[in-house]
């Protein structure tokens, strides 16, 4: 059943690779929002994949003759900054980098998650006392806090910051997967398969995990969001990317002097963040919205 | 209900009567447990992890200290100890409450928390206030009939707020009423009175403000929270209202605001006081933020100050007291439940 239910959802996302695809089922649950919604990511996605096609400058060398140049005037499109650097291109840089540490945050903050929510679900036990322990420290103390005490020990940088945030956040799957993954290994055909001799590992990830993949893609979303926010914040306090690289973060902090001179040296990353949290968010809607529609459709 | 004479009532079946006494205790125990766990975890992380950033004593002496100069200090401060015995003397000062003194400034460590932590509490309590005020009712109207045309651009407009990070409103706030209107103060300009004047008082939380400082950091704070606020309030009225006892006191001739007030919105707070209180700590995330933004002198300014400059026992102090608020914040939440939901108070 939820294999049916991911396929569409897989074939909605990534085209050719689900069995059950076709225009008409697309159709069926496709609704103006979620239509919105995919079609932002893929821009996104395009500019994160082919920025350097679209860039029309060099974003990290200036003109300082043309410093604080307007959005629209002379070839800037979004205006130049206090080194007269284009910020579209910035712009397009700050993307690359922001999307690729949330991707690769995401993928570590999934395994993790899953992993352990896998564990703490199949039986009672020490290991899940300690893994819920473990999960209301992070829940009750800020990771902010101990994010900072990790860049001020390692240094910043691309590494760091992938590695603290993927290291730290990875709760929200832990708990979903916990939760869901519960009631699966009551279900009678994990019980079958255990009598059968397929190995426990063989059992949570080829038989339990699949279950929650629905979930985990709606997850997957909406955490997408919130580590570019995290990322963001914390270029924009100096501990994420190195002072220098092009990042949102970066930007806005090098635009708070200059508010009553270029105020778009602040409006440009500032709606560079909102456009790619709004569009993440519409996308974990949309497949919160498409995993739904399909489930009913199948138990119907 | 006197639980002394119960228990000397119960005659024979007093150990029953002693498990009557201890059951209500349970839950708080547990809770209790955790956070002496959660505040061991935090304070052994957080001390190895500053141990290895870096050799306090260069903090302290500055970058043309002679070797003699370090070794004094480090023999002042208990440093050039192995990091193990440096470890159990701070733990074993911990348990007698003594936090240690503050490497930048010489004062008691929690003193300098304590005395920051008014300007903190000022904020935090105000967005949420904010956030309460805005969310509920505008949740309410969202939810009560969410098919229609009007509520659902507002809902689109909350949901795009909703992905405008708290550090972004505060940038843009700043620039709107700060740069161009020029209506109110930001970066913290009369931050200085406000300061004194917590000192001086002892404690005392500052609200006659000298100064409107406090508007942006507080709204750009709510920030965090009020959008998910709102759309949780909004989801569950919603879903209340589909509810078939609403159908049926509709049926009864109930007017919709009574429908409303009466029947669905205490059902919908149930779930907006739990997200009250899960989203506490990261509210506190954000104070660091926004108090870095606005140099607002609470503790989230405190903490990037102190941790960058390796000062370990305010930090660790810190981390103490932000623990026991988040544990506080949620405990009273918890309480809290037991006052919107009847069906928790009757168990008894």
């Amino acid at each position: 059943m939820s294999e049916v239910k991911v396929s569409k959802v897989a074939g909605l996302l990534g085209g050719s690779e689900g069995r059950t695809f076709s225009w008409d089922k697309v159709r069926q649950v496709a609704n103006p929002e979620i239509i919105i919604a995919f079609t932002l990511f893929t821009i996104l996605l395009v500019l994160a994949v082919f920025g350097q096609f679209l860039q029309t400058h060099d974003p990290m060398q200036g003109d300082l003759l043309k410093r604080f140049t307007p959005p629209g005037q002379e070839g800037y499109i979004f205006g130049s900054d206090h080194l007269g650097r284009d910020l579209w291109s910035r712009m397009v840089d700050g993307l690359q980098w922001s999307m690729a540490c949330a991707m690769s945050a995401n993928v570590l903050n999934l395994a993790i998650g899953s992993t352990l929510g896998l564990l703490a679900a199949e039986k009672p036990g020490m290991l899940r006392i300690v893994v819920n322990q473990l999960v209301y420290t992070l829940q009750a103390f800020p990771g902010l806090v101990i994010l900072i005490c990790v860049v001020v020990v390692v240094g910043q940088g691309f590494l760091t910051l992938v590695f603290t945030l993927g290291l730290l956040s990875w709760v929200v799957y832990m708990r979903v997967v916990y939760a869901e993954a519960s009631s699966l290994f009551q279900r009678e055909y994990v019980q079958a398969a255990r009598l059968a001799g397929v190995s426990r590992w063989s059992i949570m990830f080829k038989h339990v995990l699949p279950g929650v993949r629905a979930s985990l893609f709606v997850i997957f979303a909406f955490h997408f969001a919130g580590l570019l926010i995290a990322e963001s914040a914390l270029s924009f306090l100096g501990l994420g990317a190195p002072l220098g690289v092009p990042t949102w973060g970066n930007m806005l902090a090098e635009s708070r002097q200059y508010m009553m001179r270029a105020p778009w040296m602040l409006l440009v990353p500032a709606g560079a963040i909102v456009a790619a949290v709004v569009t993440m968010n519409l996308v974990g809607d949309g497949i919160a919205s498409l995993s739904r529609k399909t489930g009913r459709d199948i138990d119907a | 209900m006197s639980s002394s004479a119960d228990t000397a009532r119960a005659g024979p079946n007093a150990g029953q009567g002693f498990q009557n006494l201890i059951a209500p205790l349970v839950p708080v125990l547990q809770q209790l447990t955790r956070l002496v766990v959660l505040i061991f975890m935090v304070t052994t992380l957080l001390f190895f992890m500053l141990r290895l950033a870096g050799d306090p004593a260069l903090v302290l002496a500055g970058n043309d200290a002679t070797p003699e100069q370090l070794a004094a200090i480090r023999a002042q401060y208990g440093l050039d100890k192995p990091l193990i015995i440096q470890y159990l003397n701070y733990m074993g000062n911990l348990l007698q409450g003594d936090f240690g003194k503050s490497l930048a400034s010489g004062e008691p460590a929690m003193e300098k928390v304590l005395t920051m932590l008014p300007a903190t509490l000022l904020i935090a309590s105000l967005a949420m206030a904010y956030s309460i005020c805005v969310a509920v009712p505008l949740g309410a109207w969202l939810g009560f009939k969410p098919e229609r045309a009007d509520r659902r651009a507002v809902s689109g407009i909350i949901f795009v707020f909703q992905g405008v990070p708290g550090f972004v409103t505060a940038l843009i706030c700043i620039q709107i009423f700060a740069v161009n209107l020029r209506w109110l103060p930001s970066l913290g300009m009369e931050w200085g009175s406000i300061f004194e004047w917590a000192i001086t008082e002892n404690f005392v939380i500052p609200i006659p403000l000298p100064s409107k400082t406090w508007i942006l950091p507080s709204v750009s704070l709510a920030w965090f929270l009020m959008p998910s606020l709102t759309r949780v309030v909004a989801a569950n009225t919603a879903e209340a209202m589909r509810e078939d006892y609403i159908r049926t006191a509709r049926a009864g001739g109930a007017p919709s605001h009574v429908l409303l007030l009466r029947h669905a919105l205490p059902n919908a707070l149930l779930g907006a006081a739990a997200l009250v209180g899960t989203q506490f700590a990261f509210l506190v995330g954000g104070a660091v933020i926004t108090e870095t933004i606005f140099s607002w002198p609470g503790i989230g300014w405190l903490l990037i100050e102190s941790t960058l400059t390796l000062d370990f026992p305010v930090v660790q102090a810190l981390a103490f007291c932000i623990a026991i608020l988040v544990f506080l914040v949620n405990a009273l939440t918890e309480l809290s439940f037991q006052f919107l939901d009847p069906r928790l108070r009757t168990k008894g």
